[in-house]
């Protein structure tokens, strides 16, 4: 098997990061913060060095900053729907994922916010962060009070100005939301210099740790209004959630397994270094993509930008078809939409969306050569 | 014969377990050995908490060093071991 999904997920996980959870379970099964025998102090430990490993990775000064969530999706409503009150106006960007776009979109449909989407020019070869900027600030009203964008495209290697778009938010008064689904564990990001507000994480693609975690990282000081209440453990005679981070935001047991997995995933990323990841992940792409263009019939989207994901189409075939062919000879990639409509639309891609390819760390230049292998089958047919 | 500090812990209230795992790592910087412990919910209006049990020879040390890190206790307590 050829497996070319890390956008979806990283896969395989380090064992490291395999025999943390087992670990875990096995020795520090107890739930954190609901007494203090020994599993439960073994529990808060786990999870609190997860706290001081990802606030330190990501350049907070605070555990308490951090909050564990099951995924991306899930912090990032949390951090909008926190934040966003009656009246507001939000900025978006034209490559979100639905992740931002569907709460944002809901929320206008119910006319509690109101929302523009500006470009981000992909196509454009010597696109700028002041192209991007001046985007932005063209569509700034009196009532304009968040922007949130994704860092990397989850469709193709287009990665954002965060500093300078942080910058520009901090000169307007703007709240600074960051989708960082796809560039966690590939681009460095340090919170506080870039001056992001909240900061949403999935712990289980470029931060090798499992499905069902993810981090909500919050600026400290920042203050959200609970999308869930529940048990957390503290205060429990009050029906008010405390108003202290992270408990305020987590609700019911943590995922302590996972937790501890995305630990040692974290520190995994660490001792690899994150710019080795990337070059490595855009090496691969960039053997793919000089393959792809020499081949009849292929359209790769926006080859200006070579990173850790690539799209592309094959003429005469639809995606899916595409998808399922390269699934049936043992390459798995990703087909459709990709849960990007904005993305999509922005690209310009046909009706079944496109192919997106993207390798992890353990990919090798034989992994690409069976896929285009499987390509050139596929055309040669002409199925 | 025990004196008052060996028969008694001293107990400082924090507020969530992170919290208080939090000060226990600010303090054991400072050399401040403590141990979390569940406080007690009777004593507590508010219900559950988590606290710091720590030696009351180092009470004024303790308080100086969690007021400089900015950490809230709620309460101090002293209990029988």
């Amino acid at each position: 098997m050829i497996y070319l999904d890390n956008a979806a997920t990283s896969f395989p996980k380090p064992p490291s990061v395999i025999e943390a959870q087992i670990r875990c379970m096995q020795e520090s099964g107890g739930n954190a913060g609901r007494g203090s025998h020994a599993l439960a102090m073994a529990a808060a430990e786990t999870i609190f060095e997860c706290r001081t490993v990802a606030a330190n990775f990501f350049g907070l000064d605070s555990p308490e900053q951090v909050v564990f969530t099951p995924n991306t999706t899930v912090a990032l409503n949390m951090a909008l729907k926190g934040l966003l009150r009656q009246g507001d106006h939000v900025l978006l960007s034209d490559m979100e994922h639905n992740a931002v776009f569907r709460p944002i979109w809901k929320m206008a449909n119910e006319g509690r916010i109101t929302y523009d989407v500006f470009p981000t020019f992909p196509q454009r070869k010597n696109r700028s962060a002041e192209d991007i900027c001046g985007a932005i600030r063209a569509r700034i009203r009196s009532n304009t009070r968040l922007l949130v964008c994704a860092h990397a495209s989850n469709l193709c290697s287009s990665v954002l100005p965060l500093r300078e778009i942080g910058a520009l938010c901090a000169q307007k008064g703007l709240l600074f939301v960051v989708d960082a689904a796809q560039s966690a564990g590939h681009i460095p990001i340090n919170m506080k210099e870039i001056g992001i507000d909240a900061l949403c994480v999935p712990g289980h693609k470029g931060l090798l740790g499992s499905q069902g975690s993810g981090l909500l990282l919050l600026r400290k000081g920042l203050f959200l209004d609970t999308l869930m209440e529940g048990g957390n453990g503290v205060d429990s005679l009050e029906g008010e959630m405390t108003e202290e981070s992270p408990e305020r935001y987590e609700v019911g047991t943590l995922p302590t397994p996972a937790i501890a997995g995305l630990c040692e995933g974290i520190r995994c990323v660490s001792r690899m270094g994150i710019e080795t990841i990337a070059s490595h992940e855009c090496a691969l792409n960039h053997y793919l993509q000089e393959r792809l263009l020499r081949m009849r019939g292929i359209h790769v989207y926006v080859p200006n930008h070579i990173g850790s994901v690539l799209l592309f189409n094959v003429r005469g075939f639809s995606a899916d078809t595409v998808g399922r062919w390269l699934g049936e000879r043992g390459v798995c990639v990703r087909s459709g939409y990709h849960c990007s409509a904005l993305g999509h639309k922005t690209l310009k891609t046909p009706n079944g969306g496109a192919v997106r390819v993207s390798p992890g760390i353990w990919n090798t230049t034989n992994d690409m050569d069976g896929l285009l292998e499987a390509l050139s089958s596929l055309i040669c047919r002409g199925f | 014969m025990r004196n008052d500090s060996e028969k008694n812990e001293c107990i400082a209230v924090i507020g969530s377990m992170t919290q208080a795992m939090n000060a226990q790592s600010v303090l054991a910087r400072a050399a401040i050995r403590t141990e979390i412990v569940k406080a007690d919910s009777a004593n507590n209006g508010r219900g559950c908490a988590y606290a710091l049990s720590y030696d009351c020879n180092q009470d004024g040390n303790l308080r100086r060093v969690l007021q400089i890190g900015g950490i809230r206790v709620r309460s101090h307590q002293r209990r029988r071991k």
